[in-house]
């Protein structure tokens, strides 16, 4: 591809992060249609989801290069649901445990 | 005043108070009837005076948007209204109706009333705030189209502004959201769940496109912030509205017999009404922060920063208290209701109305900006007698809902409503005297538009003062 | 990852794109955490259930909606790229290229629901069909209105509105879409997977 500016040095990074959003989605794939069983998959499917949301938000939204508060929106939005979502599915696994 | 046929306001706006103050009077009785039992009973039972009192309150609020329309929209289309002689008609035609309506609540037995006005060739009585006989709501539906012809056409040959259609499409919604009072199904259920369709889609809907508009437009003039600026803060917040309040409508439907998901749909996006409210007060204190003028009409500015906050605790916050599904389970028609709906409608939607009548009265009243200095200290008064008052019924109502939940529905041994009432017979004289400060405020209100008027206007800060 | 280059992008206050997209974008977030919190805890009562249906859901078109989604976004950033160097033509091509990956979400979501109405599975059917049909919906309705967006953004490049001085319309379509991704990014794993 043709070179580019200082402004869009940001694009081939974003090819490799794509090819690591693609392979973390079909980690998740692989873990849903295995027999994987236990609260240690289902987290760790999460925890892929939050490290994608995370690598979208800065990256693809331009939230890395935000100074200030605008710069944490996304982080928060992800570790807030993400931590309720452990909590209940923590609780569901002493429940039936 | 920019243009003459603004002047059509005033007597909406006059009409409007006066109802205001009929309203509170039967306010005031009812508010005694819930601890003298046989008050003024037989000659206005309960149910007479609590229809009186909330169709007062909709019919003067449809008055003073009316009024804040006839206001508003020359002003912001740059030009004169469509049909200025269609509004004086048709202000006297809403205003004979609703007093006719009201008359026949009061003077004849509900049923007979239903009788007299043929209710049975479209049966639409019998409904919580949509009482009216249905030649009454024929009439609204008449009086509407009217209305929205003088202003819609007015916009529409004229400059558009944000404001103005927003205005707009809320009145159209207003007007739209009424039909929904002439269907009246057998089913219970379907019953209830289009009733909601009048009155959730208008106050926690369309109503609040009004509500936004006209603080927009108060904002815009005595801030003086660039009019792009106050617009933009506008489209993101009635957007919000409409994100969070349709589908909210589904905190309604959770006991009714609709299906289990309406607990879900509604808990959620009914949780975010608030949003909007709280933008509003950002908005409303930001704008005023960054003003480029002090405008002398320091009331109108305070009753618009008032609206903010008193419609978001009362909408926003008491709203929230108990909107998700589990709590509502518990507190659904009880005093915690009426704590909300008592702040809720002041917060917003009386208060938007005093705010537009505290602009623009002086200025249809010959002033060049403001009242009296005089005047506006006495208004102010009335703002904070009243407001203050408000915060107190709505405290003591929130007070006897809670002990009424616990006692009647929570604890292992509920007790029968009518045994619960006498232990919140307390709370329910409290709120009575917080209701004569209020009337205090508004007797004190409407002093402010005679004292004073005869003494030179208010300056603007910083300008010397005229003796 | 170099991040010497990323440096040589000047940090800001406000993120890429018109402001008022922003504040849209909290809302619907908010909206749907509140959304995938009340799975996570509508599940505790009914665990069994949950794990049982969530087996008769299509992965497979999942991953590729994944798949499709995250795909979709690469080529709006590599049309905001494009832009920035003023490629209208480029900007174009990569936004068409975003469409066409919505469209295989749509069309693929819609024969999922297809499948599951044909089984008569609706909104009343259990809790976690309740989930599953109105989170997705939801979401749904969003892709249709990124897709909008997009195509309008897309027009405009075409007709040479934009220019790498002056394309936040750009940016804040771009905006719009990456949060359609990050929505499906969280409830793929939730609802298809989770267990």
């Amino acid at each position: 591809m043709k070179a580019t500016t200082a402004q869009t040095c940001w694009v081939r990074p974003c090819t490799r992060i794509w090819l690591l959003l693609m392979a973390l989605s079909y980690v998740t794939y692989l873990v849903g249609v295995s027999a994987i069983e236990g609260l240690w998959a289902a987290l760790l499917v999460l925890g892929f989801a939050v490290l994608k949301g995370q690598l979208i938000g800065d990256f693809y939204m331009g939230l890395r290069w935000v100074r200030g508060p605008w710069r944490w929106v996304i982080v928060l939005w992800l570790v807030i649901p993400g931590a309720l979502i452990t909590t209940a599915f923590l609780l569901a696994a002493r429940g039936s445990g | 005043m920019q243009y003459k046929s603004q002047a059509v306001a005033k007597p909406y706006f006059i009409a409007a108070i006066g109802l205001f103050v009929g309203q509170i009077l039967f306010g005031l009785i009812i508010g005694l009837q819930y601890v003298v039992g046989d008050f003024l009973f037989p000659e206005i039972p309960f149910n007479v005076g609590r229809m009186v009192h909330t169709n007062l309150l909709i019919v003067w609020l449809l008055f003073g948007f009316m009024g804040a329309a006839y206001y508003m929209v020359p002003e912001e289309s740059e030009r004169e209204l469509v049909a200025p002689w269609l509004a004086h008609l048709m202000f006297w035609i809403f205003l004979v109706a609703g007093a006719l309506t009201v008359l026949g609540y009061l003077m004849v037995p509900y049923a007979k009333l239903a009788e007299l006005t043929q209710n049975t060739v479209l049966p639409t009585m019998g409904r919580e705030f949509l009482e009216q006989p249905t030649i009454t709501k024929i009439g609204i539906v008449i009086v509407a189209l009217a209305f929205l012809f003088n202003v819609g056409l007015t916009v529409l040959m004229g400059r558009k502004t944000v404001v103005n259609l927003v205005l707009l499409l809320g009145l159209l919604g207003l007007a739209v959201f009424f039909l929904f009072s002439f269907y009246n199904p057998d089913n219970l259920v379907l019953d209830k769940y289009y009733w909601w369709w009048v009155v959730h889609l208008w106050v926690e809907g369309v109503w609040e496109l009004i509500l936004g508009s006209i603080l927009a437009f108060v904002l815009i003039k005595t801030t003086g912030v660039d009019r792009e600026v106050i617009e933009k803060w506008l489209y993101v917040i009635i957007a919000m509205t409409l994100i969070t309040g349709i589908i909210g409508t589904g905190h309604h439907y959770y006991w009714i017999g609709t299906p289990e998901y309406w607990q879900w749909w509604g808990s959620i996006f009914s949780a975010m009404e608030p949003i909007p409210f709280f933008m509003m007060t950002v908005f409303a204190f930001n704008m005023v922060n960054r003003r480029r003028r002090n405008h002398p009409n320091k009331a109108a500015m305070l009753w618009a920063l008032g609206t903010a906050v008193m419609a978001f605790l009362g909408a926003g916050v008491w709203g929230f208290l108990h909107t998700l599904a589990p709590v509502n389970y518990y507190t659904h028609g009880t005093q915690i209701t009426a704590a909300h709906g008592h702040m809720a409608f002041y917060g917003a939607y009386v208060m938007i109305n005093l705010t537009i009548i505290s602009y623009a009265m002086p200025l249809l009243r010959g002033r060049k900006a403001a009242n009296s200095e005089r005047s506006q200290v006495l208004e102010m008064w009335s703002f904070w007698l009243m407001t203050v008052a408000m915060v107190f019924i709505t405290l003591f109502l929130t007070g006897a809902g809670v002990l009424q939940v616990w006692l009647q529905r929570y604890t292992a041994t509920p007790q029968p409503f009518m045994a619960v009432q006498d232990q919140i017979a307390l709370f329910y004289w409290l709120r009575e005297i917080a209701g004569v400060v209020f009337l205090a405020g508004l007797v004190t209100y409407i002093a402010s538009f005679f004292v004073g008027s005869k003494e030179p206007e208010a300056a603007a800060e910083g300008a010397s003062a005229t003796a | 990852m170099t991040y010497a280059l990323a440096s040589a992008v000047a940090p800001r206050r406000y993120p890429p794109g018109d402001l008022a997209i922003w504040i849209f974008i909290l809302a619907e977030l908010s909206v749907f955490a509140a959304f995938f919190a009340a799975y996570a805890f509508g599940r505790l009562g009914q665990v069994e259930l949950f794990n049982a249906y969530q087996q008769t859901l299509d992965r497979r078109s999942a991953l590729i909606n994944t798949l499709a989604l995250i795909t979709g976004s690469y080529f709006v950033v590599r049309a905001t790229a494009a832009i920035r160097e003023d490629d209208s033509r480029g900007c174009f091509d990569w936004l068409l290229a975003a469409l066409g990956m919505g469209t295989l979400f749509v069309v693929l979501k819609s024969a999922e629901y297809a499948h599951h109405l044909g089984e008569g599975i609706h909104l009343g059917t259990n809790r976690f069909y309740m989930f599953y049909l109105s989170l997705t919906f939801f979401h749904f309705m969003h892709v249709l209105m990124g897709m909008v967006i997009l195509a309008a953004v897309a027009l405009k490049a075409r007709r040479g509105g934009y220019s790498a001085a002056e394309h936040t319309g750009v940016e804040t379509g771009g905006a719009y879409w990456h949060m359609v991704d990050l929505v499906w990014l969280i409830l793929f794993p939730l609802v298809y997977v989770m267990r």
